[in-house]
């Protein structure tokens, strides 16, 4: 638990804690970071340098198979892959498809992690813990069985419309809709984002919390001023990796999603695979990766920032 | 649990509410797909199946290619976590305990790679893949499925290092224990419900990986997730069904193991960078 954090030195200065030298540490990190290096920074940079019309190289056999290559006419590169894809009527409808998923999906998460957490935190017992163990059950379920299991449930045969159907309601088949998707993200979003605001909100002590009551705070006015500002960091991380895992999902979209408008995630696929125009593909991948960007940027300074707050940087 | 707001009657039913629904909404698609895989038939509207049957378990049994999935995913995921604890955990305990230049650094750079979407890196990483003679591989699909723990295996036992108290070791050493058995008997031990949690995540994230395996392994190696996809279109839903729950046996064995650690904050600790 937070309380059990250990005080550390301040950041930047290079000395050593008498465990060995600052070289060893380095050393010790090399191997995930080559790694993460070759398998995710090398194909990331030759996939932009592709983008950008370089045809040769190790981008030679890539550029042979696919369609609609655009070849570099300036020294840095050609922006006609870009201007292929933001001229693309699909991608603008999947754009604002996977942003207006991602936004709500997210909102959703927050709003009912933080509503159970909540909960847990200032009234508990057995109910809070019941809730709190039904939203980490999708921690332990394979994507790929919610996707189809929430496929199902939702179909045109499925539970929600056989139930309904028996008190003569017709209940809208939400598979193969956008609803699905929304349904889907939050499913398997919410686990994250409960462990992340549920741990953040029980590190904060009871003392606080009391001593507000005691001077006549309401509950509404404990969880506005005390806990939601003192669990900020957590909540912020829960918002960011929810968001960022909701803009580049695959599966979900594939399995619950209309086949038109869909998510860029699909798309990508698509683009790549079935209609073999891998450089659009990679510059879907791009656009996705700019916006995530933006906000893991969010998560970094949020993490700095309280860690300058703590002392401990 | 601490007592903080007194409930009155109608937040009583209120929350009972609430529990339903949640209920219902998470474990309602759960609990309609498995029990098709006992289902023998069942037409739209009917609220019960046909018959119950085993039929569908003997299909999925004496499928070969269902077979050879479910033992490469056995065999495959517990490489990809034993590899993973090899690179990782020692740059978990630099990461933990340790002050050297670039250390924020790494951290965040793994945190970016975890950024990208996955299935554009897939799509990128191809070019390479060829070039490495990787695709169709087996160590192409442990290298695709490792990536995806990377953050696991270092964040989480990082935190879980950098928890365990130094006056503990030191006391220890003044008593005359050897560096060796202070790592091993106290800062192994106490850093060991982090570790587990990410041996867990780890599994889970190789065990659940589709897209990059399918991307590199098919047509030759197929994992039980990978088979899943082309199952659901070519099966009727009750094989689909046994296949799931053949699929979750495992996640729901390691909830068991480590849902005390997970839900005791360990996963929450390592995602907050220090």
């Amino acid at each position: 638990m937070i309380s059990l954090r250990s005080k550390k030195n301040k950041e930047g200065s290079l000395t050593t804690k008498g465990e060995g030298p600052s070289l060893l540490g380095l050393g010790l990190s090399l191997p995930p970071f080559l790694l993460v290096l070759v398998f995710v920074g090398l194909p990331i940079l030759i996939g932009l340098t592709f983008s950008l019309g370089f045809t040769t190289g190790p981008n030679r056999v890539i550029a042979i198979i696919g369609q609609q290559i655009h070849k570099k006419n300036h020294w840095w590169g050609t922006l006609g892959a870009y201007n292929d894809v933001i001229h693309d009527s699909r991608f603008l409808g999947d754009l604002s498809l996977t942003i207006f998923v991602t936004v709500l999906s997210t909102t959703l998460v927050l709003l009912l992690a933080l509503s159970i957490a909540l909960y847990q935190r200032l009234i508990g017992g057995r109910k809070a813990s019941v809730l709190v163990t039904l939203s980490i059950v999708p921690l332990f379920v394979p994507v790929v069985i919610s996707a189809w299991a929430i496929h199902t449930f939702y179909g045109g045969d499925g539970f929600m419309r056989t139930l309904f159907s028996h008190f003569g309601i017709n209940f809208p088949t939400l598979t193969s809709t956008p609803s699905a998707i929304v349904i889907g993200t939050v499913w398997t979003s919410l686990p994250f984002a409960i462990l992340m605001i549920s741990s953040g909100l029980q590190a904060i002590p009871d003392a606080l919390i009391e001593s507000a009551k005691d001077c006549g705070a309401s509950s509404l006015r404990v969880i506005a001023n005390i806990l939601i500002p003192l669990a900020k960091t957590p909540i912020i991380i829960a918002a960011s990796f929810t968001s960022i895992g909701i803009l580049g999902s695959f599966t979900i979209p594939l399995f619950l999603g209309p086949n038109q408008p869909t998510m860029l995630g699909v798309e990508i696929s698509n683009f790549f695979g079935a209609y073999n125009r891998p450089q659009q593909s990679l510059v879907m991948a791009f656009i996705v990766f700019a916006v995530a960007s933006g906000i893991a940027f969010m998560y970094v300074r949020s993490n700095i920032k309280s860690a300058k707050e703590s002392g401990r940087l | 649990m601490s007592k903080l707001l007194k409930s009155s009657n109608l937040s009583r039913i209120g929350i009972n509410l609430f529990i339903g629904l949640l209920a219902v909404f998470i474990l309602g698609p759960l609990l309609w797909l498995g029990v098709h895989a006992f289902a023998k038939d069942w037409h739209y509207p009917n609220l019960y199946p046909s018959g119950l049957s085993l039929r569908w378990w003997s299909k999925v049994f004496l499928d070969s290619a269902l077979a050879t999935a479910i033992k490469n995913s056995l065999i495959i995921s517990p490489i990809v976590v034993v590899v993973s604890m090899f690179i990782c955990l020692p740059a978990a305990y630099a990461a933990g305990r340790m002050n050297f230049f670039g250390r924020k650094a790494f951290m965040i750079t793994l945190f970016s790679a975890n950024s990208f979407p996955k299935i554009g890196l897939f799509a990128a990483i191809a070019t390479l893949y060829y070039a490495l003679n990787l695709m169709g591989t087996f160590v192409g699909v442990v290298i695709i499925q490792l990536l995806g723990t990377i953050i696991y295996m270092t964040w989480i036992p990082a935190a879980a290092f950098a928890a365990v108290p130094k006056n503990l070791e030191e006391a220890a050493r003044d008593a005359g224990a050897s560096k060796f058995t202070v790592f091993r008997t106290i800062t192994l031990r106490l850093a060991m419900p982090g570790i587990l949690v990410a041996i867990v995540m780890s599994f889970l994230a190789s065990f659940d990986e589709a897209q990059g395996t399918y991307l590199v392994g098919a047509p030759g190696i197929f994992t039980m997730p990978t088979e899943m996809y082309s199952l659901v279109q070519n099966y009727p839903i009750q094989v689909a069904a046994v296949f799931s729950i053949l699929l979750a046996i495992p996640s729901v064995l390691l909830l068991g193991l480590a849902r005390k650690h997970i839900m005791g904050g360990q996963l929450a600790e390592g995602f907050q960078l220090k």
